[in-house]
């Protein structure tokens, strides 16, 4: 059992997920806890299983078998693995945000509409959603720019954007998948820093799969992946490896 | 490795391309039986005598040259689905270092021969539903066997479907982007200008007063024939100019009132691009169209009509009008059903990336559904009430108020608006991303 590195309750907590497709085998008994507050990267060569594991810890697909068990602050505790792709759709919407490298952001709709959408699937009127987003986005450094449409923005602020709308709905667990791919270092930076700033900073966990050393060593913690194998799991103040403690 | 070889490789069938590729042959199979039934018609009233067969025969060309443009847009709405469920293998031509040209090429040549496997389909239809067209009366009498055509004008058919296939293949394509990377859709998003709303009204103002003093400007029968004909056409014409900017304003609206996620989806997405919105709908405002002018000349036929019986062709003809107008508007129901679902699917295959990564974040994909369902009809309501009403007030000075509010003329309105919004509600849900994208992966 990995122990974390942090000392607060876990949010997630997942146990021995095994994940195959065809003869590959993407997840091989994977253990992780994840705590609140705490900022997680995942890495691993491509094809190690990553995206794998962020898509079951976020429960956009399940794990042929194994537990993954969401435990957030004044919620009922629930098993992803028990929740049908309704509930599971329900869940991620409002208790999880997201920031893919690809932004995902709708393009007919405008920067501050991209935001809203978020609050007003969960049932927020339109104009408490557009000055909740407003108000967001202009802590992201984005004042001024709301009525933008996505192809007006650079690939920084889309990037902001799509923080703002994981952020909006007050969600306690962020996943990222490569948030920074897709940008020059310089503005990868920038918006590492937000990204950072607006979960952990905020009290929220963090998520990320990357590739980048770099993006790595900003976070509480690094886990690594190899064939689908949980190899390590560092912190800055202590590592393990193949879920002992080193 | 040739061109063909490459068209093989990419058009020969592949579990992940079934759902489009199945859409498109059948989208060309339905048509071309349609044309081929049409033709059959049309080849039966060769064996009226003669002063019949000349009023016949234009009305049949008439209708034969009307499945025309449906075909061109459905051919070039089949070529840019054809290139977005095979983008990924395009792109990776164009990154082995595969010309513009050559992709263009290969793919006219797959929207060709999907065309031929349609067409082929649409012939063994054809002929399964002969029996049931032969028995259309026209004449007093049903079609009969006459409605099959002999062996050369099949084949000319045939090769007209595949020829109009590559050659709106073609045109189709100059509206895609195929790069190495991808393959995207050309967006121009014009502005639609209040000038075009401003002729339309112009116009249909000035046809008005010319039906009107019909009578003062010419006598001749021939004449009167000509001008509302061409009148009729001309509003046709400007009806169409004033369609983007009429669902633009409804955009607007839309937008402004918008509540919910979907609505405001919606209301976006009409406004993105009002002259593809316009353009996806236009067939239901034709229908519109031709329902009031068809229903009423139907109807004016069914009031001159005597008890008399002359024993002569023209005892048939108000009953036969009505019999066209009914088998032109289905033809017209089919081909927008079918350029829908086409459009449709083409759009969803173009937003699958975005469609999945909106499920993933947790929007559902009914509320997606949603959007699009209302993106496409709030534009097909108000192009069919928009134009139900501006040909009305064409018709109403050669017509009168009798014909316009007589049951016939109402029913088949109201049937004709009613039909072809179901039929591109059904056409929504050919193209719903979860379906189409889960049998894509």
């Amino acid at each position: 059992m990995l122990e974390n590195s942090i000392d607060h309750p876990p949010v997630l907590n997942a146990q021995d997920l095994r994940r195959s497709f065809g003869s590959t085998t993407a997840l091989n008994g994977v253990n992780l806890k994840i705590s609140l507050g705490e900022s997680l990267a995942i890495m691993g060569p491509s094809g190690s299983g990553k995206s794998t594991l962020l898509h079951a810890l976020a429960g956009i697909e399940l794990p042929d078998s194994g537990s993954l068990i969401l435990d957030l602050p004044g919620q009922a505790r629930v098993d992803l693995q028990q929740l049908n792709d309704k509930a599971r759709t329900k869940l991620r919407r409002q208790s999880f945000g997201f920031v893919f490298q690809a932004g995902l952001l709708i393009p007919e709709l405008t920067a501050e509409e991209n935001v809203a959408m978020a609050l007003m699937i969960n049932g927020t009127s339109r104009q408490t959603a557009m000055m909740q987003a407003g108000r967001v986005l202009a802590a992201l450094g984005l004042a001024g720019m709301e009525q933008r449409r996505i192809g007006q923005l650079s690939g920084g602020q889309m990037q902001r954007v799509a923080i703002a709308r994981a952020q909006v709905t007050g969600a306690m667990v962020v996943f990222a998948d490569e948030p920074t791919g897709a940008l020059d270092s310089t503005t990868g930076a920038e918006v590492l820093d937000v990204l950072l700033a607006c979960t952990v900073g905020a009290g929220k966990s963090l998520v990320m799969v990357t590739h980048d050393p770099s993006v790595a060593e900003r976070c509480d913690r690094v886990v690594k992946l190899s064939d689908g194998n949980l190899i390590s799991d560092s912190s800055r103040s202590s590592s393990t490896v193949g879920g002992q403690a080193r | 490795m040739n061109l063909l070889h490459l068209a093989w490789l990419l058009s020969r069938p592949s579990k992940a391309r079934l759902a489009p590729q199945i859409l498109t042959a059948s989208a060309y199979a339905m048509v071309s039986t349609i044309l081929l039934i049409v033709l059959g018609g049309a080849h039966s009233f060769t064996s009226f005598e003669g002063e019949a067969q000349g009023t016949y025969l234009p009305l049949a060309a008439t209708a034969v040259v009307l499945l025309v443009v449906p075909l061109l847009v459905l051919g070039s709405a089949a070529a840019r689905l054809s290139a977005r469920a095979n983008d990924r293998a395009l792109s990776s031509l164009r990154l082995l270092g595969g010309t513009g040209m050559q992709i263009r090429v290969v793919t006219v040549i797959q929207a060709a021969a999907t065309a031929l496997a349609g067409a082929l389909v649409g012939l063994v239809l054809y002929l399964a539903c002969a029996p049931l067209a032969s028995l259309i009366p026209f004449q007093g009498a049903p079609i009969g066997r006459a409605i099959y055509l002999p062996m050369w004008i099949v084949a000319v058919a045939v090769f007209a479907v595949v020829l109009l296939s590559a050659i709106s293949a073609a045109a189709g394509l100059r509206k895609l982007v195929i790069s190495p990377l991808a393959v995207a859709t050309r967006r121009t998003v014009p502005v639609p200008s209040w000038v075009r709303a401003l002729i339309t009204v112009g116009s249909i103002i000035v046809l008005c007063l010319l039906f009107l003093n019909l009578g003062k400007v010419t006598e001749s029968l021939a004449a009167i024939i000509v001008v509302i004909l061409g009148g009729f056409g001309l509003g046709l014409l400007a009806l169409n100019l004033v369609g983007t900017y009429l669902v633009s304003k409804v955009g607007q609206s839309k937008l402004k009132k918008a509540q919910t996620p979907q609505q405001l989806l919606a209301a976006r997405m009409i406004l993105e691009n009002p002259t593809v919105s316009w353009r996806q709908v236009s067939g239901v405002a034709m229908a519109s169209f031709v329902a009031v002018v068809g229903g009423s000349g139907a109807a004016m036929m069914q009031q001159s009509a005597t008890d008399e019986i002359n024993h002569s062709w023209y005892d048939y003809l108000p009953a036969d009008i009505l019999t066209g107008v009914l088998v032109t508007l289905a033809i017209t129901f089919i081909c927008v059903a079918a350029s829908s679902a086409i459009s449709q699917s083409a759009s969803t295959l173009d937003r699958a990336e975005l469609y999945s990564g909106l499920h993933r974040l947790g929007m559902p994909y009914s509320t997606m559904n949603s959007a699009r369902t209302e993106s496409l009809m709030i534009p097909a309501l108000t192009a069919s009430i928009g134009f139900a009403i501006a040909s009305t007030a064409l018709v109403l000075p050669l017509a009168g108020m009798a014909v316009i509010i007589s049951p016939l003329t109402v029913l088949t309105v109201i049937v004709a608006v009613l039909l072809g919004l179901a039929l591109v509600r059904v056409s929504i849900l050919v193209a719903d991303p979860q379906k189409l994208l889960a049998t894509g992966e």
